[in-house]
């Protein structure tokens, strides 16, 4: 089951590489992660941009919130990250330290007409804000899999120790 | 290097066959020693690696299996040592199954002259919290059994729950006698602090998300899988602290102990 959400929409691209493969999928919108997650769901499989050292997962927007409702109906949450994406900083939110896309991305529409908020931006009253990460906190995360070990997700700073002495 | 690794494999199956439900501790201890005996540290002598004298290697590897031995025969009395002083005069302490680590551990803290009072579940199906319970009377040690379905009822006054275990897992979750899993799910509900007793050879590199996880070796005793199985799975987030012969471990250090052994 692929979750996608907009404006991206990149989950298209991962149905058409599952179906080419032979896997079958299913696709849906981040709005029914919930409906979804009760009873068609067994384990959660999410991909990082990075593992900050107090264990906080750093993906794309979304990724939090998949976690959280995993999490609360009982489903492991497997993170797949390469060690070299584990970094030194520690985070706890994803307000303090965060990247903005393009907020013109967010203005599209599914008819293709013009959405109600493209006005001009000096006219613009309302904010858009396209957030591209969001930070998970550990105690959602079951496991996380790297290339050299399956690792609880405090176990983070225990990677960067040991290659920080490999480097000395 | 081939055949001497399919004898150890041979040997490790035949002993976990015939260590019914010990079967979890006897496949991480063996793995632990094979990796132990073939660990090349720097201090070694270059000599001894690559010569060419088969019997300097051999000698090598039996003294590093000694050594092995040796610590393990004393992680007991270093468990011990370490715990005893968590039990404080008139505590009330809960525990599972028969455990001779946790055994030690009371033992000692009698020795040093504290007053406590032991409950212990009988553990079905074999009822070995019964062993227990006489075990702990013969030296002198106020014991009762409790039933199984009782530890609701029990909890309220008892002050912390200390267990053994039969494997430790790569995220620090407990594998333990069937019926650990309800006790470590009542005491974190009711806020009691739930400690594990147990030697550095049992932590396993196995990560289970669920019970099902589990494999079937150490689930059951026979090929039957409608048997009831005799061990669980208690996640992490449970367990307080693990007394080892390591030291003090949280269960998120336990990880870090197996990736220094292995990686």
């Amino acid at each position: 089951m692929v979750v996608d959400s907009r404006p991206d929409l990149r989950g298209v691209n991962a149905c058409e590489r599952l179906t080419e493969a032979d896997i079958p999928c299913s696709y849906v919108y981040i709005n029914s992660a919930t409906y979804v997650m009760k009873d068609q769901v067994t384990k959660v499989l999410l991909s990082a941009d990075a593992l900050l050292a107090n264990g906080y997962v750093l993906g794309s927007v979304g990724t939090a919130m998949l976690a959280l409702i995993a999490h609360k109906y009982n489903k492991p949450v497997i993170v797949c990250c390469e060690t070299y994406k584990f970094s030194e900083r520690v985070q706890t939110d994803s307000i303090l330290f965060n990247e903005l896309a393009d907020p013109k991305d967010m203005l599209t529409t599914k008819t293709g007409a013009a959405s109600p908020l493209s006005t001009d931006p000096a006219q613009r009253k309302v904010n858009l804000v396209n957030l591209v990460y969001d930070a998970t906190p550990p105690t959602l995360v079951s496991i996380v899999i790297t290339e050299i070990a399956e690792l609880p997700c405090s176990s983070a700073p225990v990677i960067l120790r040991r290659d920080g002495e490999r480097r000395c | 290097m081939i055949p001497y690794d399919t004898k150890f494999q041979e040997l490790s199956s035949r002993l976990k066959l015939a260590s019914g439900t010990s079967r979890t501790s006897v496949a991480s201890g063996c793995d632990l020693f094979v990796r132990f005996i073939t660990l090349r540290s720097k201090s070694l002598e270059e000599d001894v690696w690559d010569s060419k004298n088969f019997d300097n290697l051999k000698n090598h590897l039996v003294e590093r299996g000694k050594h092995f031995m040796k610590r393990l025969s004393g992680s007991r009395k270093s468990i011990a040592q370490l715990a005893y002083p968590f039990i404080m005069d008139g505590v009330t302490v809960l525990t599972t199954s028969m455990s001779r680590v946790v055994m030690e551990i009371l033992a000692k803290a009698h020795e040093k002259c504290k007053k406590f009072k032991v409950l212990v579940t009988i553990s079905e199906p074999d009822k070995r919290g019964h062993r227990m319970v006489k075990e702990l009377r013969s030296r002198d040690i106020t014991a009762m059994p409790i039933l199984d379905s009782s530890i609701g009822f029990v909890m309220e006054r008892v002050d912390f729950v200390l267990v053994g275990a039969e494997g430790v897992v790569e995220n620090g979750g407990l594998i333990n006698y069937i019926g650990t899993y309800p006790v470590a799910v009542m005491a974190r509900s009711l806020n009691k602090p739930f400690y594990v007793a147990v030697e550095s050879f049992k932590f396993y590199r196995m990560y289970p998300l669920r019970q099902t996880d589990l494999p079937n070796e150490s689930k059951y005793l026979s090929e039957d899988e409608a048997e009831h199985p005799v061990v669980d799975y208690t996640p992490p987030q449970y367990i307080n602290k693990l007394f080892t012969d390591l030291g003090v471990l949280t269960p998120s250090a336990v990880s870090d102990e197996l990736m220094k052994l292995y990686i």
